[in-house]
């Protein structure tokens, strides 16, 4: 958002956060680790993904480890393969998790989970009319993310690198654009690897960023939450005050007079 | 007779129609405020769960939340 640096909280459709860290509840060890990563990462929003319960064995209930009244619940679509699919995920999430926000993403490619920008693009007319708070996971494609905007999502979500890959921001250029454009959040998704690449992305003025494999892959997930928490708000600090120019040459930072030989 | 199901994919045999779609969870041991349902394609609530039943073949899809990002 252009007018960002003046806002403390993060606005998407009628809600506001504190924390621009969302964090993503895939790949945890356990769901207590889960809990406690989510507790020290300071989010307030955090992803699930719904899927086929196991008939013949029992069936782990992770939602009990998320503090509903604490953390808002977002679910992804996440596994379809077409915007068909990717609705009817979203509507059963709906119903599973009584609220209407849905982070979109169709993924039909299953070697690089990128995601397919028409059939995302389709769905998110769709849903939008359904009443659905969207927030799309698209590629870093600022004439995509205008469409979306303009389809009436509550955000965009532009990929930094493959999902899970820590590859960082590949696409930092366009995702430049994309926040330059945007009249909504920016959500930076997906690829982010350390706590460096979440603060160059506030740096650059994205509204949040999501990470869930970084946390979630460390070997203490807990203190890698705090890195990212911390990197996020140093990340925002920098963007709404404001980085110094850049030069070519050196600008020296101690005085250039009174040199002994003089 | 038996009665067959169509649940997330798999046929499954029951020795007796389970009476609702609460039922059925309960008979598969699965706790019904954790899922979700669709019957041929239709999402039900889950608060139709003990007055939803189904004919014979029906199509069940149950899904829940899983960890994911």
């Amino acid at each position: 958002m252009s007018n960002a640096a003046e806002k403390k909280l993060l606005r998407i459709a009628c809600r506001e956060f504190e924390s621009r860290l969302f964090v993503g509840t895939g790949k945890f060890a356990s769901n207590e680790l889960m809990a406690q990563a989510i507790e020290a990462s300071g989010a307030q929003m955090v992803t699930v993904a719904l899927r086929r319960v196991d008939i013949d064995n029992e069936n782990d209930n992770m939602l009990a480890a998320i503090d509903r009244k604490k953390y808002l619940l977002l679910p992804n679509t996440s596994g379809a393969r077409d915007g068909e699919e990717a609705v009817r995920l979203s509507r059963l999430a709906r119903v599973a998790s009584g609220i209407n926000w849905v982070k979109l993403e169709v993924t039909p490619d299953p070697h690089y989970l990128l995601p397919d920008g028409e059939e995302t693009l389709k769905a998110a007319r769709i849903l939008v009319k359904d009443g659905f708070v969207v927030l799309p996971y698209i590629n870093a494609d600022p004439i995509l993310a205008r469409k979306l905007q303009d389809a009436g999502c509550a955000t965009v979500m532009p990929l930094g690198s493959p999902i899970g890959s820590n590859q960082g921001l590949a696409t930092r250029a366009a995702i430049e654009i994309i926040i330059r454009q945007a009249t909504v959040p920016v959500v930076v998704d997906a690829g982010i690897g350390a706590p460096s690449h979440a603060a160059e992305a506030m740096e650059m003025g994205a509204d949040a960023v999501l990470v869930n494999t970084a946390i979630a892959s460390a070997q203490d997930p807990v203190r890698m939450a705090r890195a990212f928490k911390m990197a996020v708000e140093a990340g925002r600090i920098a963007f709404e005050t404001g980085l110094a120019p850049k030069s070519a040459a050196a600008q020296a930072s101690s005085p250039l007079t009174g040199f002994l030989r003089d | 007779m038996s009665f067959v199901l169509t649940i997330n994919g798999q046929e499954k045999e029951f020795a007796q129609r389970p009476g609702s779609l609460s039922a059925l969870l309960s008979e598969l041991k699965i706790n019904e405020a954790t899922v979700v349902a669709e019957v041929n394609g239709q999402i039900v609530e889950r608060k139709d769960f003990s007055t939803t039943r189904f004919e014979e073949g029906a199509r069940i899809e149950l899904v829940r939340f899983v960890g994911g990002g």
